[in-house]
């Protein structure tokens, strides 16, 4: 127990010595939370370094037609000529820009590239929380197949489990086996949707964990990512819509007709809130947990700023409390929101397989 | 900011990247991990409770046997018990039959004896009788011849009477 409270200690510490550094570094007298809450084209590795990851473009232009553009790094692609960031762009006009004064001052990493000629057709670089989606896949792969492989060597199978990590997984693997899919997608049919309840669970609490972790960045405080797999969900549960269901949507059984008219749009919106209603959730728990701990430690420059040096010192143990506080929330955050996630999926998936009859009216 | 890192920016390129990563983690997931996980813990639980199922049965069978064997026990001992009182019976009433057969024996055999006495007794008394009477006889006959000297008779008695004596005597260690 003392353990882990100092292990959060030192995460907490972290985080602040990691940002006023990063701070200092990305724009000298100014912190912005947001800056580091969301996605960027780099890995930010303050105050050790700043690692650039490659893009690619697919772009049609009027001479070349379509083709893709990959770029070791965001300032290759600037130096190239051939992409230019979007805002400057706007604000300059036609001008072209100072591509070694963009790079000098870090500013090109938050830039929006876009093509010198022609348009963008889609930007399919590599953000930073892409990377930390793939090292969660890496991480839960790696656990689960060495798991997998225990088990079938007979650990766990014809002998009793042994060891924290498999007995910590299985309890997980059994609680969202018998408390989330059974319960929601029956006994008949809960198999086949096993594998994918566990797959999110896992990755999107990898990913909330990740976020908790030096240099790391959460993967599920960026709305692509949430929106992505909450379109996993979707899929899955349009895909496999009993008659019912579908029955459900376009003609609501035991109503009036006028009724049913009124009920079919709502229906129908209704299909689509329930994801966007995932990724909505999953993507502000994530991201709001994140601004709150870096606004705690903005306090203290805050008050360095506002009332002197000494302020801002004394403030020092009242903001680490509080991050702190806020750290263990983050923890108990990770957890639930990967819960949530999974249990309304298999609800919204339940809920669209059941077969019912419909004597009654709803 | 310059440029606005921006936490709603759209990004279908971050979309499509996601969702060929998640996609390919869900299928490996699922091939490498949860296939062989989740089927080893059905095993195992459907093992248990077999098992269990096969301790219940054997618990009940055990039980079972356990009464019988009582039951078989309980019985060996009536019937033990049974066998013994049935021995100490015939034993007694051998012992009685016996005991009445020697006693009978024993009886039978006093009086054999008893009447072996009494005819010995009455042999002896007859040939004493007869003895006497010869010797009576005898006596008067010498009483008879010898008349004439009452001096003479009377010694003659006291003779005869002191060979009665030793003729008693005689006869009865020819007898024994």
């Amino acid at each position: 127990m003392r353990l882990v409270v100092a292990l959060l200690w030192l995460c907490a510490g972290w985080t602040l010595v990691g940002h006023s550094a990063a701070a200092n570094a990305a724009d000298e007298d100014s912190f912005d939370a947001v800056h580091h809450t969301a996605d960027g084209y780099y890995l930010d590795l303050q105050p050790i370094a700043k690692i650039e990851l490659p893009r690619l473009f697919i772009v049609r232009s009027e001479q070349e037609g379509l083709q893709v553009r990959f770029f070791m790094s965001t300032a290759s692609a600037v130096r190239s000529g051939l992409m230019q960031p979007d805002a400057v762009y706007e604000d300059h006009g036609e001008d072209p820009v100072d591509a070694e004064a963009l790079i000098a001052s870090g500013a090109h990493l938050d830039a929006h590239l876009v093509p010198t000629n022609g348009s963008l057709i889609l930007d399919l670089s590599v953000t930073r929380h892409l990377i930390f989606a793939l090292i969660a896949s890496g991480i839960i792969l790696y656990l689960f197949v060495s798991l997998a492989r225990r088990y079938q060597a007979g650990i766990g199978r014809e002998q009793a489990p042994r060891g924290v990590l498999q007995n910590m997984f299985e309890t997980l693997i059994i609680f969202l086996r018998d408390k989330v899919a059974i319960p929601n997608l029956g006994e008949d049919n809960y198999e086949r949707y096993l594998p994918y309840l566990l797959t999110a669970f896992f990755f999107i609490l990898t990913c909330n964990l990740l976020g908790l972790v030096p240099f790391g960045a959460t993967a599920t405080s960026n709305l692509n990512i949430t929106a992505a797999l909450a379109a996993f969900t979707f899929i899955l549960t349009q895909v496999n819509g009993s008659k019912d269901h579908w029955r459900h949507v376009f003609w609501p059984p035991g109503m009036p007709v006028l009724v049913k008219f009124l009920l079919i749009p709502t229906e129908i919106i209704g299909l689509f809130t329930k994801p966007i209603a995932l990724a909505i959730r999953l993507f502000a728990n994530l991201t709001a947990g994140h601004l709150v701990i870096l606004s705690l430690i903005g306090l203290i420059f805050t008050f360095a700023e506002m009332f002197g040096p000494l302020a801002g010192y004394g403030v020092i143990p009242v903001s680490l409390g509080f991050v702190l506080f806020v750290f263990c929330l983050e923890l108990l955050i990770a957890f639930i929101q990967a819960y949530i996630f999974t249990i309304l999926s298999a609800l919204f998936i339940g809920m669209a397989i059941a077969e019912h009859s419909h004597g009654e009216a709803h | 900011m310059y440029f606005g890192a921006d936490l709603l920016a759209p990004n279908p390129g971050l979309v499509i990247w996601l969702t060929v990563v998640f996609l390919t983690l869900l299928l490996l997931m699922r091939r490498f991990a949860w296939g062989p996980i989740t089927s080893a813990l059905k095993t195992r639980e459907e093992t248990i409770a077999d098992s269990l199922g096969r301790a219940e049965a054997a618990l009940a069978e055990s039980r079972r046997l356990q009464e019988s064997n009582q039951q078989a026990r309980r019985e060996a001992e009536q019937e033990a018990q049974r066998l013994m009182r049935q021995a100490r019976d015939e034993a007694d009433q051998l012992r009685e039959t016996e005991l009445q057969r020697v006693r009978q024996e024993i009886a039978d055999l006093r009086a054999q004896a008893q009447e072996q006495i009494e005819r010995d007794k009455d042999n002896a008394l007859q040939a004493l009788r007869s003895e006497v009477a010869d010797l009576a006889i005898q006596a008067a006959e010498r009483i008879l011849r010898e008349q004439l000297d009452a001096d003479q008779n009377r010694k003659l008695v006291a003779r005869f009477m002191d060979d009665f004596a030793a003729g008693a005597q005689r006869g009865r260690t020819y007898r024994a």
